[in-house]
């Protein structure tokens, strides 16, 4: 089935939405491209893979493509060393006539915490993205003020969203309270889309039926989307409700892709709703071309799988979103508490009672670290003995009695009054008003004495109601350049800058892996991405600047004092590399980092310690600021090592006539003891 | 005397050594090399017919040790000794040794490198000679008498502190501010007696704008002096040459008539024979030159003048050594080319920290207009005792611009150096500077330049970019899989 695109960049937002509320039937956006991976594959999918389906993409028909944002951004710095610029980039150039949409977290950005209005301004402007999905985990919409007008400024499609739950308290009421948030935020709504945001997938058809209608009857004009996790495993029905009652485009990704966390599986969406007489205006063999191309490549990424198989249904009282279960499963495993990971599950069914906000980042980041520590401090102490006999408290506190202090028995009360203690900052920030405000109000007072001790009257008056844009005052981005370049010892580019504002550590990272291996995230095959090459004559074969590449293994040498030979062909001509294994990275030799570390300026032969004035230096002796210390010769050269400060010599790290390394630490310079 | 020398003995290493073997090649000479312990391995060693160990790395162990030199030349039964350029090739003693030995001294006469060794006696008999000198002092014992000449003479700083003895850059200090000139001082001092074995200090006046430009004289014993044309080598870091082009850009005819007249009357005054040059520090505000130094050598840069000249300056060396006459006059001279140097020094493009290690792989670059004299080879080693010189590329052209066209090409494209580092990069960045390609550049020129020659060097070429990506895949095979799976 042929079918014109509707849907493409370059489109103002306004003919966008009219080009939505005139089209027959839903359009899909596809989340294949992010939230796929997010869900079930720890959002290590690689660009190399998903370009692959952009052919596919181009001629779908889709309403959008989600491929960038949320938690991509970082695991792309971190581990698959991909940057989002680089991703836009190439799925841009292979699928031009697609609107790429992202992710973004309000004023949390991509990053994790709240950003100033300058630094938001600055990275929305210089993002090429066509529909911004953004969504408050308090559904404060008053956060979403910069994004907002930031990108409509840009005249970029902006999607507000709201973060759906289903819990007695998350009534038609209170949703259509925040649609009337947004539509005032946004001046109307020609110009927007909304978006229903189930990130946990716990919405139940009915629910769902009955909430769209609702919102459709007082909004009759609004463009509304459907974000819907499978989690719960009734997601098929929930999207026909919402589809037959006005949702106009629907998520779903690959059939392929689809486990149990991410979104619903693009061919049955198109079957279940076309069934039911509600066009998805899909090409149907485009759709089955990428369903059927993710399949070269899934298989590289089992390992990514969360070890938590299966739909759960428990999701509707925990509501851990799709997002966060393998990262949280993969953090539970690592630190060898999988075990716990039931309470701890049940534990965030309480605690989503007590304090009440949407489970998505970082409110579920807050809440799993929360959650998950307060079990694992308990199985520390008393082990599951213990752990069952708080959840068995907290549930008779919060369930039956309503958190009722007054029904609790005292050595109960001082339990409670314990329970979070330890809890992370970013909860002690969260109920202090630091994200904005929570959507059902502050939470009971017992939590806050439990949290801050004596201290919680005066923290509660701290308590902010303004919203962190109001609150956050701008932050100096030249500085934050300077820091940056600094760091990497040259000038950066926008996009690094961008990429240092939201994760500045790994960022970091990031530069120095790509200046050691260059563009090799983007060429290399993810199989020997992964595991590198078997045997002789394994081999990839690649285009790279316009040349063709085949880069092929010779052999492997045996390791010898921690270090192994291995001899590539790289087009045709040998290289031999030398690898230093973990064991040589122990051995290796000190370097001069801390501003009371002296290094050795050249790689050479240190004859002299000291000065010809005042002869040998040994520890404890008085040096000053700019006084020759230790002299290296190299090439007939003498340099001269000098003391970057007036002080004693702490530490001699170099012996007489040692041949050392640029860099080598040579003393240690520190203030002088002034002993009596 | 003889008619031709059969073994000549190479007391050199590196593209010194390498660049006299050409000549001992195309005349169908014995090469004799020596080399010290850290040398085994080396490409001159091999380049030669064969080879004498004379002794340890450190340079007075072997490549200055004159005795074990003149041992080398009896056990290989030499004709001749070629001191090619740094080591003993300016040492006077080592000089009269030779001839002492019964070798044949490829070079001029003992006498006259004493004579243009020490650089007071020099700028004395410059003087004499009616050639004009920077204004200075000679025998420096204290920082003293350095304040007090510039106090009687009114000199302004900054001003440069040499030791008499130096030479090749080395022993030389320039003092911008006052407070440096005592750690100036002694290091001169110190350098002066470590690599001269002479610890006399001069001080000069230092000449701003100014342009270092060099006249390359042959004269055989028979009193025929003829020029080979200038040579300028104002692109200096720390009085080290790293580029020089021939002729200069920055003289016109009847300055450069002048100037030539002035080399020539010098060297007969004081008897030249055999290949030697003539420095001269040129003002351009004043359009003065003063007399530098003589080095009674051949010069490293003597390679850019047989390419616009077509003269082969060694084998005129071995010929006028055997007491034949020059084997042309000056009116056969003449300029067919523009040529210039780079010399290819084991550093850190950036920082100019040496680099040493194994040389991995090595590719010159190849064409018309192109010359080589390489001191490595691929898989050499380079070892830290002595200094960074691996090797020296020319390029030639019709003109300057020519010339430089296709130096940026062998410099860009074409030269490979991996395993250490190599100034290339900066050469690179230097040509294409602004003021290098207007000719309007002093030796202070990289000093004044250098952030925005730095923060134009371009550090990875596309090959570099492939090779990162095999290191990746070559890291990965060896060390497993980056997941569990």
């Amino acid at each position: 089935m042929e079918r014109n695109i509707i849907f493409k960049p370059g489109m103002t937002p306004r003919e966008l939405v009219r080009s939505a509320l005139s089209l027959p039937g839903i359009a899909v956006t596809s989340t294949g491209m992010r939230d796929a991976g997010q869900s079930d594959f720890k959002n290590r999918i690689r660009i190399i893979d998903l370009a692959s389906l952009a052919p596919f993409y181009n001629e779908m028909g889709l309403f959008s493509a989600e491929c960038h944002g949320g938690a991509r951004w970082h695991v792309g710095i971190m581990n698959r060393r991909e940057d989002p610029f680089e991703e836009i980039s190439i799925l841009r150039e292979r699928m031009p006539g697609v609107l790429l949409q992202t992710l973004v977290r309000e004023t949390n950005m991509w990053g994790y915490r709240p950003y100033p209005k300058n630094i938001i301004e600055y990275a929305v402007d210089k993002v090429d993205i066509d529909v911004w999905r953004c969504f408050s985990f308090l559904n404060d919409i008053r956060n979403m003020r910069t994004v907002m007008e930031t990108v409509m400024n840009k005249g970029k499609l902006f999607e507000p969203s709201i973060s759906f739950t289903q819990v007695n308290w998350a009534t038609n009421e209170y949703y259509l309270g925040v649609v009337k948030d947004i539509v005032e935020l946004c001046g109307g709504v020609e110009e927007i889309i909304l978006c229903i945001k189930d990130m946990a997938g716990v919405g139940s058809p009915k629910r769902i039926g009955n909430l769209f209608d609702a919102i459709k009857q007082k909004y009759p004009d609004l463009v509304i989307q459907y974000h819907r996790h499978i989690t719960d495993g009734l997601a098929l029905p929930a999207i026909l409700a919402a589809a037959q009652n006005g949702a106009k485009i629907i998520d779903a990704e690959e059939d392929s892709l689809t486990r149990f966390y991410g979104q619903a599986p693009i061919l049955g969406v198109k079957a279940y709703l076309e069934e039911f007489g509600i066009s998805t205006n899909l090409n149907g063999n485009a759709v089955k071309g990428a369903v059927q191309k993710v399949r070269d490549w899934i298989g590289h990424y089992d390992w990514a799988e969360s070890p938590f198989k299966g739909s759960d249904y428990n999701v509707t009282t925990h509501r851990m979103p799709g997002g966060a279960f393998p990262s949280s499963f993969e953090q539970a495993e690592n630190g060898g508490f999988l075990n716990l990971m039931p309470y701890i599950l049940e534990m965030m069914s309480l605690y989503n009672k007590v304090i009440k906000y949407f489970d998505v980042t970082p409110g579920s980041q807050i809440t799993w670290v929360t959650c998950s520590g307060i079990i694992n401090r308990y199985s520390l102490e008393g082990g599951i003995g213990s752990v069952k006999h708080i959840i068995e408290l907290f549930n008779k506190f919060v369930n039956e009695n309503n958190q009722d202090l007054n029904s609790m028995n005292e050595e109960e009360q001082d339990e409670l009054f314990a329970l979070f203690k330890s809890a992370p900052e970013d909860f002690r920030q969260l109920i202090l008003g630091s994200y904005g405000k929570l959507p059902m109000g502050w939470p009971k007072d017992w939590v806050y004495k439990s949290t801050f001790g004596s201290e919680w009257e005066d923290k509660i008056k701290e308590r902010k109601d303004l919203s962190p844009i109001d609150s956050l005052d701008d932050e100096d981005i030249e500085l934050l350049r300077a820091n940056l370049e600094d760091a990497i010892g040259r000038k950066s580019t926008e996009e690094e800058l961008i990429l240092y504002l939201m994760h500045p550590k790994d960022t970091l990272g990031y530069i120095t892996f790509r200046e050691k291996y260059g563009k090799t995230p983007l060429v290399i095959p993810t199989n020997e991405w992964i595991n590198g090459f078997q045997k002789t004559e394994d081999n990839v074969e690649f285009e790279f600047q316009g040349k063709p590449y085949r880069i092929e293994l010779v052999s492997v040498g045996a390791e010898h004092s921690g270090v192994i030979h291995t001899v590539i062909k790289c087009n045709n001509k040998i290289r031999v590399y030398q690898v230093n294994t973990e064991r040589a990275k122990k051995i290796e030799i000190r370097t001069a980092k801390g501003p009371n570390d002296v290094g050795a300026p050249i790689n050479g032969n240190l004859w002299r310690i000291g000065n010809a004035k005042r002869g040998a230096l040994k520890v404890g002796d008085i040096v000053h600021k700019g006084e020759e210390i230790a002299n290296l010769e190299a090439m007939k050269m003498e340099n001269v090592v000098v003391s970057p400060q007036d002080g004693c010599i702490k530490e001699i790290c170099a012996k007489l006539n040692d041949s050392v390394q640029e860099g080598q630490l040579l003393f240690i310079v520190g203030d002088c003891d002034h002993k009596a | 005397m003889k008619d031709k020398i059969q073994k000549l003995l190479i007391a050199n290493r590196g593209a010194s050594a390498v660049r006299i073997i050409h000549t001992c090649r195309d005349r169908k000479i014995d090469a004799i090399s020596v080399f010290s312990s850290a040398d085994r391995m080396a490409h001159h060693v091999f380049m030669s017919e064969s080879a004498i160990h004379i002794g340890e790395p450190p340079p007075a162990e072997s490549y200055l040790n004159m005795e074990n030199i003149i041992s080398a030349a009896k056990k290989a039964n030499a004709d001749a000794i070629h001191p090619g350029w740094g080591f003993l090739a300016e040492n006077h003693e080592f000089a009269q040794l030779v001839v002492d030995s019964g070798f044949i001294w490829v070079g001029p006469s003992p006498k006259v490198i004493e004579l243009m060794g020490n650089k007071a006696d020099a700028k004395k008999i410059a003087n004499e000679a009616n050639v004009p000198t920077v204004p200075g002092i000679d025998n420096v014992n204290s920082t003293e008498e350095v304040r007090k000449w510039m106090e009687k003479t009114k000199v302004k700083l900054p001003i440069l502190i040499k030791a008499a003895a130096g030479g090749g850059g080395k022993g030389m200090e320039r003092v911008d501010k006052i407070e440096d000139l005592e750690q100036a001082f002694e290091k001169v001092k110190s350098e002066g007696a470590k690599s001269f074995g002479d610890d006399t200090v001069i001080t000069e006046k230092y000449i701003k704008n100014g342009k270092h430009i060099e006249v390359q004289i042959v004269a055989d014993q028979h009193c025929n002096i003829v020029h080979l044309f200038d040579r300028e080598c104002t692109i200096q870091r720390r009085n080290q040459k790293i580029i020089e082009e021939a002729p200069s850009s920055a003289l016109d005819d009847n300055l450069r008539e002048k100037l030539f007249a002035t080399a020539i009357r010098l060297m007969r005054k004081i008897g030249y024979s055999s290949a030697g040059t003539v420095e001269f520090l040129f003002d351009q505000d004043t359009k003065e030159f003063y007399f530098l130094e003589v080095n009674t050598r051949l010069q490293v840069e003597h390679g850019i003048t047989e390419l616009i000249t077509g003269r082969d300056i060694v084998g005129v060396m071995l010929d006028v050594a055997l007491g034949k006459r020059l084997p042309f006059k000056q009116p056969d001279i003449k300029l067919n080319r523009y040529a210039m140097e780079v010399r290819i020094n084991a550093e850190d493009p950036k920082t100019f920290n040496p680099s040493f290690g194994t040389i991995t792989r090595l590719k010159f670059p190849q064409g018309p207009n192109v010359r080589v004299i390489s001191g490595v080879y691929e898989g050499a080693d380079i070892p830290p005792y002595y200094d960074s010189l691996l090797s020296l590329l020319m390029t030639a052209g019709q003109d300057r611009i020519g010339a430089i066209k296709a130096m940026e090409h062998a410099l860009g494209k074409s030269i490979r150096i991996e395993g250490i580092k190599t100034i290339a990069p900066l050469l690179l960045s230097i040509i294409q500077h602004k003021l290098f390609l207007s000719g309007r550049f002093t030796t202070d020129f990289i000093e004044d330049n250098l952030t925005d020659l730095i923060s134009t060097i371009k550090v990875t070429s596309g090959e570099d970019e492939a090779l990162k990506i095999a290191r990746y895949l070559a890291e990965r095979s060896s060390l497993g899989p980056t997941v569990k799976m």
